[in-house]
């Protein structure tokens, strides 16, 4: 750990991150990773969604989600999620959930959020066990749900 | 990252933007030095640290809600979270970060608008 800014392993796990990535492209499923949006789900992940928001359809569209495509460090992963929709009185983003679908903690943070900040987005770092499916979902105060996911490769288990 | 260089547990701070105009919308930056221990990490003699993490942080402005956040130990250790906020008025705002222990950092900043 101490020697983790260190050149020599730094391009060590550049290589290893790359290898992993160029590997994935052929087998992906050796990775357990997610292919697309909610297809290979894990049963935890989905029983989260469940336990969250029901029997609710949560649609495509409305969030964006910023996300590096290899992390290069799993303890600190920049996640920046956005959303278009409106952030008035009547009609405004009531939170911000975030999936990470092979973490031990799977729900990894809820973002409260009122109409008093004029725009609904959060910037922050989170950990990731493993490569991972990343998942946004946007909750509106008229209970609709938004969602966007992304890939996210990782190397080393962040989650210490 | 060598203890020494480490914060206190607790070290809080809001970054503002060095103007702000009225009815803006400010991206507000805030930080926190925390372990955010998620249990399954082990210390130097290989003992299972217990979790010890940030559960949940509230955001008021002039004295009412704007936001909250729960947490996990899934957010990275001392943990950063950036987020907007409408400059409707001048009027302290603060954060008020909760561990699972109970213990509470709390920061201010003013609001003013002009600099």
């Amino acid at each position: 750990m101490d020697d983790r800014e260190s050149t020599g392993r730094r391009s060590f796990l550049r290589a290893a991150v790359l290898g992993v990535a160029a590997l994935s492209l052929s087998g992906r499923e050796l990775l357990g990773a997610a292919r697309g949006p909610g297809d290979d789900m894990p049963d935890a992940a989905k029983k989260v969604l469940r336990e969250h928001f029901g029997t609710r359809t949560i649609k495509d569209g409305h969030v964006s989600l910023d996300l590096p495509e290899v992390a290069p460090d799993s303890r600190e992963v920049p996640i920046f999620i956005e959303t278009d929709l409106p952030m008035d009185a009547g009609h405004y983003v009531k939170a911000i959930h975030l999936i990470v679908d092979h973490n031990p903690d799977i729900y990894v943070a809820g973002f409260e959020l009122t109409p008093a900040l004029g725009k609904a987005s959060i910037d922050t770092r989170i950990k990731m066990r493993r490569s991972s499916q990343v998942r946004a979902i946007v909750e509106t105060n008229t209970g609709e749900l938004w969602w966007a996911h992304k890939l996210v490769y990782t190397t080393l288990n962040g989650c210490v | 990252m060598t203890p020494a260089a480490t914060p206190l547990t607790g070290d809080a701070r809001i970054l503002l933007p060095p103007a702000i105009q009225k009815d803006a919308v400010i991206y507000v930056r805030a930080l926190v030095a925390h372990p955010m221990y998620t249990g399954m990490s082990r210390d130097e003699q290989g003992a299972l640290i217990p979790e010890y993490y940030i559960k949940t942080v509230d955001v008021t402005y002039g004295g009412h809600r704007v936001a909250r956040f729960q947490w996990t130990s899934g957010i990275s250790r001392d943990p950063y979270v950036a987020f907007p906020l409408r400059a409707t008025h001048e009027g302290p705002l603060h954060i008020a970060w909760t561990d699972i222990k109970g213990r509470v950092y709390t920061q201010t900043a003013a609001i003013a608008f002009g600099g």
